[in-house]
């Protein structure tokens, strides 16, 4: 093994993982300020796929700036989707029953959304043909994929993004404020339920904007949400649950430590990497790389 | 006050009709919806959702194309025209479902023969049901032990994964002598879903060997596969002169696909499976990338088979026609005509003429190779041969055994 193939498997690791990242802060932004465990999260990423999908076909939108067109009607839907459903199963109530009926909703949610676009798209997997997708930038001896890379530097512009807008602006405190003691910004005259639609309305957005850079590289089709949510709920987990750098850092993590783990284990076992790593993190660091411990003893 | 009781005996009057039209309906219908013992009912258990789903969607095509076709033509004449229905059930991602899905088709009416699953590791649960409830069962699945377990009414009409990786090694060397290019090193790559691996053990544990092929890439995956790099890094460092593929997941497929391009890797695809000549292979990557791949498969249209892809295509819309429809068409049609022979509905009499067939004529024998429909006693069609198949400008067509192909195979070289 040449210090050009580490390298490789290095980069690699990072371009997947950067993707993997914008689809996590998502799902952990929603669980840090609404404490939802959102199964439905991979499928509006799929939603976001195909949207991006029909953009470019239809439009010639190139699905780069499909990925950014699409956030405002995902961020609208998701609003909409908090309004009518969500809010029924969030804020105040008995905290075990309200959790049971947001899981049966999240999930329910997922299979709905799964079979009504097989029923209406059919199961046909599409793909937006792109030049940069089997293209490579050069550098040295690596090989860097251009639609990864792309994804990648847009990954971390949104993900730039929502940090400056939680850290630097008003309503961003709020949302933070509303999240970390909802009761107290209540009496702050935070709307604490509004705070929660904006969360959700950001979260989907962002997983779908996440589903349009993937889009770039990956075939679409009405089940490809099962590839990637076990790993958004790890990426979360690992790194801290309700912390938005956190799940970043955990996105990146699982694309490194799957790129990795080839170099001593055998193709099938490349996710068993990922869940030794989970453990160990857990293991060693219950909070997660950038939680808070909650209950020290 | 009359007319206030007139009103209310009108009411009534109404309302008592409404209530009998509404108990009179159902019965009004039933005969209409079940003529009975006057149909034989398949069974039809392919995955409709999931990321399988399109592959039973393409085998319900060719189903639905065979029964339209025979009942057009008159049905079952042996059962005084009796009529094909299909019962299609949704055997759905996971081998569970599969299972389940089977048990309730079969077990909720009377089903003559039963069609699916398209992946061997469903196919392999699916038979079991089948086996048990005594419904003759006809599958393309491929893996090898589907027909080692002493099954009396699984029927396997493809070549099994061995036998395929066998002769399709045979042929493809030849090929390359040929073409002076002869086979010296290989890459095995591809997920372990059961079909692919049947194909590639014996290739891994003696055939390549004994052609003095040495295996210089052997990666395997279990789907999705997250990322293709470090594979394709391994085929760009041994330059392989011919790389055995089978990536049953689409995704997985094209990453694969997508990643040669990027690095510039030309050793030659020989894909194991129907899977790779799936139309949304063009749109999804492209006429360009796939041209030259080959792969092995149990069916596709051979020549002399115009008239049959014409059809296909004008009724489904489909841009050509492909393994999985062409095997559920030749299956509804091999039980058609089990059915004439038993002149019966009854599923244990279908299985003992099928047992029986020799078919030399017919649009079954005619769908596949080697034109002969007969399976032996363990329910392997005799006579299956493998066909190669090869992109062409995008669309694929059979280049092997050469007197059946409808284009000449062009060889790539590195």
């Amino acid at each position: 093994m040449s210090v050009g193939d580490l390298l490789q498997y290095l980069v690699t690791g990072l371009l997947v993982g950067g993707v993997y990242a914008l689809m996590s802060i998502g799902l952990g932004l929603i669980f840090g300020v609404m404490r939802v465990v959102n199964f439905a999260q991979g499928d509006f990423m799929m939603l976001g796929m195909y949207l991006t999908y029909f953009l470019a076909t239809g439009y010639g939108v190139d699905p780069l700036l499909g990925a950014v067109v699409i956030i405002p009607p995902f961020f609208l839907l998701g609003l909409g989707v908090h309004r009518a459903l969500l809010v029924r199963v969030t804020g105040g109530g008995d905290p075990q029953r309200l959790m049971d009926a947001q899981l049966i909703l999240t999930l329910g949610l997922s299979l709905i959304i799964t079979n009504a676009t097989t029923m209406l798209l059919t199961p046909m997997p599409r793909g937006i043909k792109t030049a940069y997708a089997t293209q490579a930038f050069v550098v040295g001896p690596v090989l860097l994929n251009q639609a990864r890379s792309y994804a990648f530097l847009m990954a971390l512009l949104l993900a730039g993004a929502v940090y400056l807008f939680l850290t630097r602006t008003d309503l961003g405190k709020a949302l933070r404020a509303a999240a970390d003691e909802p009761e107290a910004a209540g009496y702050q005259g935070i709307d604490v339920r509004a705070m929660h639609g904006l969360a959700f309305g950001i979260g989907i957005a962002l997983v779908a904007a996440a589903g349009g850079l993937l889009a770039t590289y990956h075939p679409i089709e009405p089940t490809v949400a099962v590839n990637f949510i076990v790993l958004m709920f790890v990426a979360v987990v690992v790194g801290g649950l309700g912390s938005i750098p956190g799940a970043f850092a955990g996105g990146l993590m699982i694309g490194l430590v799957q790129s990795l783990t080839l170099l001593v284990l055998p193709f099938q076992l490349q996710n068993v990497g990922v869940f030794i790593a989970f453990l160990l993190v857990l293991y060693l660091r219950p909070q997660g790389l950038f939680g808070q411990r909650l209950r020290a003893v | 006050m009359k007319s206030v009781l007139t009103v209310r005996r009108r009411i009534t009057v109404a309302l008592a009709l409404t209530l009998v039209a509404l108990v009179a309906a159902p019965t009004l219908l039933v005969p209409k919806m079940a003529p009975a013992a006057e149909e034989l009912k398949i069974a039809l258990v392919v995955p409709l959702s999931g990321r399988w789903a399109r592959q039973g969607q393409l085998k319900k095509m060719g189903a639905e194309m065979a029964i339209a076709e025979i009942n057009a033509q008159g049905g079952i004449k042996a059962l005084g025209g009796a009529k094909i229905v299909l019962r299609e059930a949704d055997a759905g991602d996971s081998v569970e479902k599969a299972v389940s899905a089977a048990q309730r088709a079969l077990s909720r009416e009377k089903i003559s023969a039963g069609i699916g699953s398209w992946l061997s590791s469903f196919t392999l649960g699916v038979t079991e049901v089948a086996e048990r409830l005594e419904v003759p069962w006809f599958t393309l699945s491929y893996a090898d032990n589907i027909t080692e377990r002493g099954f009396k009414y699984t029927f396997q009409s493809s070549p099994v994964s061995s036998v395929q990786a066998e002769q399709a090694l045979e042929l493809l060397v030849e090929i390359a002598k040929r073409n002076n290019a002869p086979l010296k090193k290989a890459a095995i790559v591809g997920d372990n879903t059961a079909a692919t691996v049947f194909f590639f053990k014996p290739l891994r544990e003696k055939l390549l060997k004994a052609k003095g092929i040495e295996i210089v890439v052997d990666e395997v995956w279990t789907p999705p596969l997250a990322d293709a790099t470090a594979i394709v890094q391994k085929l760009r460092a041994t330059q392989p002169d011919i790389m055995f593929y089978g990536a049953t997941n689409f995704p997985d497929s094209i990453q694969v696909l997508q990643k040669i391009k990027e690095f510039g890797v030309k050793t030659p695809i020989q894909g194991v499976g129907a899977w790779l000549v799936t139309p949304e292979y063009v749109k999804a990557v492209g006429p360009e990338l796939l041209d030259n791949i080959k792969t092995v498969v149990a069916a596709h249209p051979l020549k002399g088979q115009d008239e049959l892809v014409k059809r296909f295509k004008e009724r489904t819309g489909e841009p050509f026609m492909t393994q999985d429809p062409l095997m559920s068409y030749a299956h509804v049609w091999i039980i058609k005509e089990a059915a004439e022979r038993a002149k019966s509905t009854d599923p244990k009499a279908i299985r003992e003429a099928v047992s029986k067939l020799d078919l030399t004529s017919g649009p079954a024998a005619s769908t596949l190779t080697p034109g002969r429909i007969r399976y032996d006693e363990r329910g392997r069609r005799i006579g299956a041969a493998p066909i190669i198949v090869q992109w062409q400008k995008g669309e694929p067509f059979t280049v092997a055994p050469t007197e059946l192909a409808t284009r000449t195979l062009v060889w790539q070289t590195k």
